[in-house]
């Protein structure tokens, strides 16, 4: 089955995109991710040994990252765009755009690794989203159960029950993507694996993960003590409502008992 | 001193006093060698001994820090390496003295890291790389190789391996030997070139437990490496700023006389000239060059000293060639800290602003080791720059044009080839070789273990902590 975050199947953009500048023989591929988003991709071959061009390639390629990825919000700490020069091959990453400036024999390679990175990127970048709009609401949420629905007695409101599934899904969410956020370094290294360890690095992908994972935990905690706060309102609530039952019952009994010996004695 | 007096003047000491028993004197210890065997030796001995003593340490030169140096550029104030360029972080596996002391100190850790190997004018970087250059089938030997040295030495083996001796899961014999067959020419050469200019010696020179062991750094999963920033020096001036021994810069000491049932002599030659002084311990920090030229009087310790000098005599060679040029490699080099040449018989190129992200300039230091390096030492600077310039991978040839400045380094003789020596002594044997004629003189070596910084660290935590407990006990004597 895919999952909802797999890139679809790659498919080509008319070449009046390339960018100028570029030399003929280079392709974008766009990968589409869904919800109108997408992560393009930039291949520029260069013949072997070219290093000084790939280098001055890489610093137009980084341009039109950057200026593609102007909208997207990026976490503290994490650049806006990386340029990664790599044994003569450089590869560049924005949030939206990437470029693999290779080798023709290396394109795809490298290419795979850039967009599986950033597919990971992705999706750790909308958690942390989703995680900033649910930190905004824990401490509104969890004074309405603590504070208020101590006070009014009401039963929790189906909007905290939504945020506490929004932290459960948000901390099960990370824990996929954990194994590919610390994925030890390989050794002897292949090119892909020395590419995803340095986007790794510099993105501060492995800080982020741990920032997301400690602040999942800290609201999954609150909304399960707000759930715990909240059920043991409810078996109080239920709790009081039997003992009045209680108290009604005995006060009928006596009161029947009463009846009979007042209905003996007249009896008599 | 040691122990400074009033900080550790305790009843024992107060009664001798009070009965005018002035002559009962601290203990007085000469630790000979200011590089970092000598000053860990001194920082351990000072927190870990609990009596009074009197602590010397006698330094040939006029600075302290043996190979460790971080000289300048003089035309623009821009330090590098000339002697230890890296630390070795075994963190990965277990605890590291070396890494928990740099970092006790407040100093900064810097990572290090680079995968190029240059071979066959071909730089292999990764196991695609190699596979392009030398054929799919090198790949499947590499990766034969690779299952074999890992089998043969684990992280957890690797690092126990300086304390315990050689690895036992490595067969005995030359490194060279091990390598297994049939591995195509190029493969061959490409291990070599990776390993060799941590070795400072050819693979059939040295052990196979030391080839494996100087493989197998590369993998992240034995250890990593990292530097100080603002220099590796940092660390012997944090180390000198603490200490609290007597320093004796330029006095270098040239005989150890051996007294009968008494303290030893030494006799130095200092600013004030030659002269001599009574210890009643000594601790040679040494590299075995040194402790060649030093001579040894009383028949049994000249016998024993012999004897240790013949077990580790197997010399390496380092020479470095820094040239400062006004353009950065890095944006060739990325992050890379250095990448392998396989020139001179394998040697490394470091790129010391690899850890500067942003500098204008380049450094860029070659790293030559073993026969090559011996030889190439009797060149002359000028020659040995255009030598290494001729290396330059095509990439950096660029960088030849733009140097500024240029720096020579030889270091003949300085390190070990096999380390601890080809049979593994005992701990105790190997510190203190002349044990029963002369129990309370120690030798302190990276040699003893793995040719550095951590085995000097090794080494001079087993000294101190066995001075320690001997003070201790000369205490309870004299109490
Ligand atoms: C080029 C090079 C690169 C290296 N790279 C690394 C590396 O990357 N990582 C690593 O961990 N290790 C490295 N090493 C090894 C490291 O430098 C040593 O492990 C370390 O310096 C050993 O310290 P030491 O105090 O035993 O000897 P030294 O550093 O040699 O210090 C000995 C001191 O004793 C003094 N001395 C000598 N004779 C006398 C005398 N008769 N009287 C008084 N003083 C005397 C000397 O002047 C010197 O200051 C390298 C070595 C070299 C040469």
């Amino acid at each position: 089955m895919m999952d909802r975050n797999d890139p679809q199947p790659l498919t080509a953009v008319p070449d009046p995109e390339i960018p100028a500048g570029f030399p003929s023989g280079s392709a974008i591929r766009r990968i589409d991710w869904g919800a109108q988003r997408a992560f393009d991709l930039l291949l520029v071959p260069v013949s072997e040994g070219q290093e000084a061009e790939g280098s001055s390639l890489s610093v137009l390629a980084r341009e039109w990252a950057t200026t593609g990825s102007g909208g997207s919000q990026v976490a503290a700490g994490c650049p806006g765009s990386v340029l990664i020069p790599l044994y003569g091959n450089h590869v560049v990453w924005s949030p939206e755009r990437g470029a693999v400036i290779a080798e023709a024999g290396r394109l795809d390679t490298l290419a795979a690794a850039l967009t599986e990175f950033a597919q990971c990127e992705r999706r750790l970048r909308d958690l942390e989203q989703r995680g900033d709009s649910l930190n905004n609401r824990v401490e509104t949420d969890a004074a309405s159960i603590l504070v208020a629905g101590e006070a009014t007695d009401q039963p929790p409101r189906g909007g905290v029950q939504g945020s506490q599934l929004e932290s459960i899904s948000i901390r099960a969410e990370l824990s996929k993507i954990a194994p590919l956020v610390h994925a030890p370094v390989l050794h002897p290294p292949t090119a892909a694996s020395q590419l995803a360890e340095r986007l790794r690095d510099r993105t501060r992908l492995a800080e982020r993960h741990d920032l997301a994972t400690n602040r999942a935990d800290f609201a999954v905690q609150v909304y399960e003590a707000c759930g715990q706060r909240a059920f043991d309102a409810k078996i109080a609530r239920r709790q009081s409502g039997l003992e009045w039952a209680i108290l009604v019952i005995l006060l009928g009994q006596m009161a029947l008992m009463l009846v009979e010996i007042l209905s003996s004695r007249t009896g008599q | 001193m040691g122990k400074p007096m009033n900080r550790t003047v305790d009843a024992p000491l107060i009664s001798q006093i009070r009965q005018g028993n002035l002559a009962a004197k601290p203990p007085r210890v000469a630790i000979v060698g200011g590089g970092p065997g000598g000053l860990f030796t001194a920082w351990n001995l000072e927190h870990q001994a609990d009596s009074p003593f009197e602590l010397n340490l006698f330094e040939g030169t006029d600075r302290l820090g043996g190979k460790v140096l971080t000289p300048v550029f003089s035309t623009r104030g821009i330090r590098y390496e000339a002697g230890a360029a890296e630390f070795y972080d075994y963190t990965p596996v277990g605890e590291d003295p070396l890494r928990d002391l740099v970092e006790s100190l407040g100093l900064h850790p810097v990572g290090l890291a680079g995968a190029g190997v240059h071979v066959l004018e071909k730089r292999i970087a990764n196991l695609d790389d190699l596979c392009d250059t030398l054929g799919p089938d090198a790949r499947k030997k590499m990766a034969t190789f690779d299952n074999w040295a890992r089998s043969a030495m684990t992280p957890r083996e690797f690092y126990t391996s300086g304390t315990d001796g050689s690895c036992h899961a490595a067969q005995p014999g030359p490194f060279h030997q091990a390598l297994p067959g049939p591995v195509g020419n190029g493969l061959r050469r490409y291990i070599e070139t990776m390993i060799h200019s941590d070795l400072a010696t050819p693979a059939s020179k040295t052990s196979t437990a030391y080839g494996l062991q100087n493989y197998l750094m590369n993998d992240p999963a034995y250890m990593r490496l990292y530097r100080i920033a603002g220099g590796n020096e940092q660390l012997i001036r944090a180390l000198a700023e603490r200490i609290s021994a007597q320093v004796r810069l330029s006095t270098r000491v040239e005989r150890v006389v051996r007294a009968e049932n008494g303290p030893m002599r030494l006799e130095f030659a200092g600013p004030e000239g030659p002269q001599s002084e009574a210890f009643d311990a000594v601790v040679l920090a040494l590299p075995l060059e040194a402790l060649k030229r030093l001579k040894f009087q009383g028949g049994e310790l000249s016998e024993a000293m012999g004897r240790h000098i013949g077990h580790h005599d197997h010399p390496a060679h380092y020479l470095r060639v820094t040239l400062l040029t006004d353009q950065s490699p890095q944006p060739i080099l990325g992050d890379d800290g250095y990448l392998m040449l396989d020139a001179f018989g394998g040697c490394c190129l470091y790129s010391e602003t690899a850890i500067e992200p942003g500098a204008r300039h380049g450094v860029l230091g070659w790293l030559i080791g073993g026969e090559a390096a011996e030889q190439m030492s009797l060149l002359n600077d000028q020659a040995l720059v255009s030598e290494v310039l001729n290396t330059l991978p095509p990439s950096l040839a660029h960088l030849g044009g733009r140097v500024v400045e240029s720096r020579v380094h030889r270091w003949v003789g300085a390190v070990s080839a096999v380390p601890g020596g080809w049979d593994s002594l005992p701990e105790d044997r190997r510190h203190r070789p002349a044990a029963t004629t002369q129990p309370s003189l120690l030798i302190v070596g990276d040699y003893l273990y793995d040719s550095t910084l951590n085995g000097a660290l090794e080494s001079a935590e087993y000294a101190a902590g066995w001075l320690a407990a001997h003070l201790q006990s000369l205490r309870a004597g004299n109490g």
